[in-house]
């Protein structure tokens, strides 16, 4: 199969602080790979330096057989790759149509055709009630929607997810599940960090696990969960055996 | 739609029919130059607002470029007996080119810093038309040499041609930001305005966006500013570079409606109609009280309306007359 990304040896220090460490990984073309770690491990840092929206103090990332470092996030989206943000930043003032039409521009400047595209990925995620609501009165979870319709509404090949299941309830968690399973199935390549374990595994075919800016374990999903440095570091004792009574870490 | 678009094209067409009609109806020459103040700064309004209002980069040097058309214009007609019509253009030749070096300056600030690094760009350039005098007049000035009634040279008989000449220059300025509004460029300026970074993720150029639409701002406003001093037969360096022209610009926009079409014409109607009737009333004896009803007004719409008046049109005119909802817009404060 071929790599739709390859990672090799990424840092970033901010400061005195390595927020990326020599990170290297790859992921192949259709292929969900999830990146998992504890808070301040370096996975939005990386989401970072692969769209362009910070430069790497060293490596590379190559996507589709082309080199990424250097290019402006633009460039970056416009060469296939699209990101979410952890914290969803629509266009407060415009609607839900006229924010997805805004990303449906980079593929054709026509005002009917960007319409059409934008109602495709609008009705895609299921905002499509919504497409005259100016996108500030929307709710977090809608929000965080409409980011993604505005994402795929530039045509990407491949699609980093920022915790966007973050904070929704167990019945929206099957919802988004779903609808990560069904972009996989349409051909895309999917890169997600999210912390909801349950929604990794549904999901996700490789791991890597970041610690401290550094990959300390890649693998399936099996293997990750049974890691002893994994469970050390993120997972807590309690995950990988079924805690013992009165013996939850958890 | 369709529906409301007729509407639109009726009201629009009834304003035009009462701009043009104007100037036969009022006879009085201190109205109309009122008018055309009315109408010069609408335009400039216009000009900065299809950067300042729809990208949201608020500049405080608009009158660098005001000054550029003026000079240019004036320069190319004293020195060089070009009429003022094609001096009129290579102002907002000069001024777009000015504005490249000046926005790749500029556009690596945000917000507050970009505002205060515009106001030095104009500053710069008054300094340098002050201190080098064998360039153009220096500190004082030159006056247009009055050459009675030549339509060809950008000047007449009376107040009336001056107002026609400013009322098409809003109409052009008008029907771009139109145009704009409408097509991928002003979906790109919102966002742009909105969040940078998230326009950029979307693979928005917003470097490129910039710096287009503050060429099509810097040209503008220079063609304002050859109009001003062709109306007025005067320039020198303070008149030009005036910072006065820069905070106008801004200010008829934020009060009428920022980042929206018809919001700078509005703002200026009020601002400066305001402004000469105060002047008019309590402006004989009473020194500076006129300007502080002035700025009581301006305190009271920045307070209770900081969308800027517009809302308050718009929404009357949805309801009232369209009874319609506007939804097929780039944004939603107008």
């Amino acid at each position: 199969m071929a790599e739709a990304l390859v990672i090799r040896n990424l840092s970033r220090r901010f400061g005195g602080l390595r927020a990326v460490q020599d990170v290297s990984f790859a992921v192949n073309e259709c292929e969900t790979v999830a990146l998992i770690g504890p808070n301040g491990a370096g996975k939005t840092t990386s989401f970072n330096l692969i769209t362009g929206h910070c430069r790497p103090d060293a490596g590379s990332v190559l996507a589709f057989g082309r080199e990424l470092v250097g290019l402006r996030p633009h460039e970056i989206c416009a060469h296939g790759l699209a990101r979410t943000f952890q914290v969803a930043r629509p266009f407060g003032k415009m609607t839900v149509l006229a924010n997805v039409m805004t990303g449906a521009f980079l593929r054709d400047r026509r005002l009917e055709i960007a319409r059409q595209q934008a109602r495709e990925a609008i009705d895609f995620v299921g905002l499509a009630a919504k497409e005259h609501t100016p996108a500030r009165e929307l709710t977090t979870i809608d929000q965080r929607r409409l980011e993604l319709a505005r994402a795929l509404a530039t045509q990407p090949r491949l699609l980093l997810l920022d915790e966007v299941m973050a904070g929704l309830n167990p019945a929206e968690i099957d919802q988004a599940v779903a609808l990560v399973k069904k972009l996989s199935q349409r051909g895309l390549t999917i890169v997600i960090v999210e912390h909801v374990m349950r929604a990794i595994m549904a999901v996700a075919r490789h791991i890597v696990v970041l610690d401290h800016g550094q990959k300390i374990a890649e693998g399936n999903p099996r293997e990750v969960v049974a890691n002893p440095d994994v469970i050390r570091a993120y997972l807590g004792t309690g995950y990988a055996q079924p805690a013992a009574a009165g013996e939850s870490h958890c | 739609m369709r529906r409301f678009v007729s509407q639109g094209g009726f009201w629009v067409g009834a304003l035009a029919v009462i701009a043009v009609a104007l100037p036969l109806l009022v006879s009085s020459t201190f109205a109309i130059d009122i008018f055309i103040r009315i109408l010069l700064f609408a335009f400039i309004g216009v000009a900065w607002n299809l950067m300042g209002g729809y990208a949201k980069q608020l500049s405080l040097g608009h009158a660098a470029y005001f000054g550029l058309g003026a000079y240019t214009s004036t320069i190319l007609l004293i020195r060089y007996g070009v009429s003022p019509w094609i001096g009129m253009l290579a102002g907002g030749i000069v001024a777009m080119l000015a504005s490249l070096p000046i926005g790749a300056l500029c556009f690596r600030l945000r917000g507050p810093y970009f505002a205060i690094a515009t106001i030095a760009t104009a500053q710069v350039l008054m300094l340098l038309f002050l201190k080098f005098r064998d360039f153009a007049w220096g500190a004082e000035g030159t006056t247009m040499p009055n050459l009675g009634d030549a339509p060809l040279m950008m000047q007449f008989d009376g107040k009336a041609p001056y107002y026609y000449v400013v009322l098409v220059l809003l109409a052009v300025g008008l029907a771009i930001t139109y145009w704009i509004e409408r097509s991928w460029m002003g979906y790109y300026l919102v966002a742009v305005g909105e969040d940078e970074d998230a326009a950029e993720a979307i693979g928005v150029d917003t470097l490129r966006i910039k710096r287009n639409i503050y060429l099509i701002s810097a040209f503008l406003t220079a063609l304002a500013g050859t109009f001003y001093v062709q109306y007025i037969y005067f320039i020198d360096p303070n008149t030009a570079f005036s910072f006065n022209v820069s905070v106008e610009a801004a200010l008829v926009s934020i009060v009428g409606g920022i980042g929206t079409l018809w919001g700078p014409v509005i703002g200026t109607v009020l601002l400066e109609a305001t402004s000469a009737l105060l002047q008019s009333w309590l402006g004989g004896g009473h020194g500076g009280v006129q300007l502080t009803v002035y700025s009581l007004i301006l305190i009271a719409v920045i307070l209770y309306r900081p969308a800027g008046l517009i809302g308050i049109l718009t929404a009357a005119y949805d309801r009232v007359i369209a009874g319609t909802k506007r939804v097929n817009k780039v944004s939603l404060d107008g």
